[in-house]
């Protein structure tokens, strides 16, 4: 098990600076530089004081003794600071970490639980009247981008029914966990929609294929009751396409938050990329890029652990 | 009995201070849309957000809410010397710093020269680049020296926020830059910075010593949006008391009545730029055809729903526009006509023209596509495209396109356009990105900067607006109005969308809620 982790680790090391030589030298390329980006384009700044913020910056440096110094950083155990404001980019991320993760996990856990009850649900009552109701409701919600989930939510439930605030993620001078969580049932709900159809689905399908197979039947025979039957025999038999999806669509949930962190102004890591996106702020793009793959890769490598652990007939090498 | 009598007053007297707590304080997204700088705190190398900024820091000059006047902040009066040379300026007395300490014409004079220093970065050190020298000859006077006349500067002091000598002078001006006092800074405005919740909201308390009287408001609150569209429910719902709003929010606006709607001129000129060193815009007759084939009365009243006003040349304050200017009314013949004798097709080789702008907004993105079939019309091809203020900037600075759609803040002075139409300031040095090159222009430009006398210099800038209505160096467009959102139980707020927002008077220690 432990040989196997070192070699997952080892193999996702030439991923990961795949990923991050690919992102370096394509925002780099893209056009706009970080210095007019300091000012919009009805502002002033002269010739001489770009230049001079240009070599400050290191931006006059060629792309890739740029990266190699990124690099290096990095192995010191340093992100740089950002162009915008000179903050620590560590420190940045660092800041947004518990929000982005109180929203992903959130999105995940509500989205897993009620995409596989759905999908169960769907499943024993296959081809029926709520299978139909629920598949149509899956095929909806699977065609819905998050930000358009994430304004109707806020249209209905903020503006016209009053539960919940418009957006943000503390009300000033009233912080605590109750507010948070007032804050917080929204956007993970508008996140974790398309991840219910989803999982629905492959639940449903998962759990219809097992009950076809022959151990059903001899479930079955012995005279469990359905219930038992699906929940005890079927189920963790659909397990693992099941832990595939969660796992592959993690990336997907990361990425719909930016949507749902823009609308529901969520101070994640979401818009935090977004903002160095417009900023042109390479030091934090790298950084948001190194966390987004880092979390990534290691998901997958979760994911694979937990097929071993699901079917012990799945071996490890 | 008794006892829950009493339980029951203490409690009704615990929700009146609760409810006058929250009644006392006014949230806003001041740094949502074009006026906004978000979560960037030091205001020299600020070209926005000064409506936040102004909040807790004095500036010496401030316009009134019109945009008309130039009144004193900090400063009491100022004067020029008969040749505009010499500017001296009376600060108020008994102004003070939130810490308590004397603000004197030394903390403005150490303002004004780091504004200055090249390692500031400031935004505004090309406003100040007529000063010479800037000597502090008591605590309320400051006298500013200058290389060559510039009668601009009480407009250009309307943005330099005025700092601490006393607290940040022993910093160098690069490490000021980007400073961690920014995050908890003393200012002499009407509210006192209480705290910073990063990416959340800034939130200010009354300055009880404020040299106008307290504010009656008791915390101002700054809340942060990624999407103006979120401040606009967030303001719907009532949860916050301002936000900028868009002409389709307005719109939605007045059938729900949610809230109080404030709109005036954004004073940003919008306009079609083109490349005057190309050569298929040499020809006046080509810039002529251009301006004849829009329909800009149709554009106005169907995409700006009439909340813009048409423009025939770089100025639109109505002091600075004289009258009889040709006004472009379409007419696709004589365009079609002009563009004949010009030789378009030869000139063109029917090849479409790409029209780079950095708007993002549905309004911006349909009036493109209206120019586009206008222009279409008369046999000029355009077509759009749509990139961000990074990369039009890169685009535009190094010549790399043909037209623009854009806008321009042409105002409250017009001493703003020697950067933006001055020969001597094409890119790299200045904001002449059009490459216009009118000797006429330029004269008119310096003239307008050193006149003292305020009659002559009107007559100097709608000499401006005659030439450009008639060489066309841009084609000028209109000027549309911006929208602010009030919650219903604010009063005696004043507000008007000034680019960069702030830059005027008001008064917010008169800012209550009912």
């Amino acid at each position: 098990m432990l040989k196997y982790l070192l070699s997952r680790v080892a193999a996702n090391v030439p991923t990961l600076l795949a990923i991050l030589i690919a992102v370096f030298f394509l925002i780099s390329m893209a056009p706009g530089d970080p210095v007019d980006a300091f000012v919009p384009p009805t502002a002033t700044l002269s010739a001489q004081q770009k230049e001079a913020l240009r070599h400050e910056l290191g931006l006059d440096r060629p792309l890739p003794v740029r990266f190699a110094h990124w690099l290096g950083q990095l192995a010191q155990g340093e992100l740089g600071y950002r162009y915008k404001d000179g903050d620590k980019v560590s420190a940045a991320i660092a800041r947004r970490l518990v929000p982005t993760f109180m929203l992903a996990l959130a999105g995940l856990t509500l989205g897993s639980l009620l995409g596989v009850l759905a999908g169960v649900l769907a499943a024993r009552r296959a081809n029926g009247h709520i299978d139909h109701a629920l598949s149509l409701a899956a095929y909806l919600a699977v065609s819905c981008p998050a930000f358009l989930v994430g304004i109707l939510a806020l249209y209905v439930f903020s503006l016209k029914l009053g539960w919940f605030p418009v957006g943000g993620y503390s009300t000033p001078g009233q912080e605590g966990w109750k507010d948070l969580v007032y804050h917080l049932v929204l956007p993970a709900s508008a996140l974790s929609i398309q991840f219910i159809a989803i999982l629905m689905r492959y639940s449903r399908a998962g759990v219809l294929e097992a009950m076809n197979q022959d151990f059903i039947r001899t479930a079955r025979a012995k005279g469990l009751s359905d219930n038992r039957v699906v929940l005890r025999h079927a189920f963790p038999n659909a397990l693992i396409p099941i832990v595939t999806v969660i796992g592959s669509n993690f990336a997907a949930l990361l990425g719909g938050a930016v949507f749902i962190e823009t609308v529901f102004s969520w101070p994640g890591m979401g818009t935090l990329f977004l903002d160095g996106i417009e900023s042109r702020d390479y030091p934090l793009i790298m950084g948001i890029t190194l966390f987004m793959a880092l979390t990534i890769l290691a998901v997958n490598t979760l994911t694979d652990l937990l097929y071993c652990w699901i079917d012990p007939r799945i071996a490890l090498r | 009995m008794k006892k829950s009598k009493k339980t029951m007053l203490a409690l009704a007297s615990l929700v009146v201070a609760m409810s006058s707590a929250t009644a006392q304080t006014f949230t806003g997204a001041f740094d949502v849309g074009p006026s906004g700088n978000p979560q960037k705190f030091n205001p020299l190398t600020a070209p926005a957000g000064f409506g936040f900024y102004n909040k807790y820091f004095s500036t010496l000059t401030l316009y009134d809410v019109g945009l008309q006047k130039i009144s004193g902040d900090l400063a009491e009066s100022w004067s020029y010397s008969s040749d505009a040379k010499t500017l001296v300026i009376k600060l108020r007395k008994g102004v003070k710093w939130h810490d308590g300490a004397p603000l004197t014409a030394r903390d403005a004079k150490f303002t004004l020269e780091l504004v200055k220093h090249p390692d500031s970065a400031s935004v505004f050190a090309a406003r100040l680049e007529a000063v010479s020298s800037i000597k502090a000859s008591d605590d309320q006077t400051l006298v500013l020296t200058l290389s060559s006349p510039d009668v601009s500067l009480p407009d250009a002091l309307t943005v330099i926020m005025i700092l601490p000598q006393h607290l940040l002078g022993q910093i160098a001006p690069k490490d000021l830059r980007n400073a961690d006092w920014w995050k908890s800074p003393v200012g002499s405005g009407p509210f006192k910075w209480t705290r910073y919740v990063p990416d959340q909201y800034v939130e200010l308390s009354a300055n009880t010593d404020f040299y106008r009287g307290k504010p009656k408001l008791a915390r101002l609150i700054n809340r942060y949006f990624k999407d103006g569209s979120s401040a606009a429910l967030a303001l719907q719902a009532g949860e916050i008391q301002h936000s900028p709003l868009t002409l389709d929010q307005v719109r939605e606006n007045e059938k729900t009545k949610s809230y109080q709607v404030v709109s005036g001129s954004s004073h940003v000129l919008n306009y079609i730029g083109l490349n005057n060193d190309d050569p298929r815009f040499k020809d006046l007759r080509v810039r002529q055809a251009i301006m004849l084939a829009l329909d800009r009365p149709a554009i106005v009243k169907n995409l700006y729903a009439g909340t813009a006003t048409l423009a025939s040349c770089a100025l639109t304050l109505p002091r600075f526009v004289p009258t009889q200017l040709e006004p472009y009314a379409s007419d696709l013949g004589k365009a079609r006509q002009l563009l004949a004798d010009a030789r378009w097709p030869q000139l063109s080789q029917g090849e479409p023209i790409e029209m780079l702008t950095y708007y993002g907004d549905q309004v911006s993105k349909d009036v493109m596509a209206a120019m586009q079939s206008m222009l279409a019309q008369v046999g000029v091809k355009v077509s759009p495209r749509f990139v961000d203020g990074a990369t039009y900037a890169q685009l535009v600075d190094s010549g790399k396109f043909a037209m623009v759609f854009a806008g321009q803040g042409n105002g409250p002075d017009p001493s703003v356009y020697n950067n933006m139409i001055g020969s001597a300031y094409a890119p790299p040095k200045g904001l002449n990105r059009m490459r216009i090159n009118n000797p006429e222009i330029d004269k008119l430009l310096e003239a307008g900067k050193a006149e003292v006398n305020e009659a002559k210099r009107i007559q100097t800038y709608q000499q401006l607006c005659r030439v450009t209505n008639e060489q066309l160096p841009f084609i000028p467009l209109w000027v549309a109005n911006r929208f602010g959102g009030f919650g219903k139980n604010v009063q005696d707020v004043l507000w008007t969308p000034a680019p960069g927002g702030g830059r005027y008077q008001d008064y917010p220690e008169n800012w209550s809620m009912r």
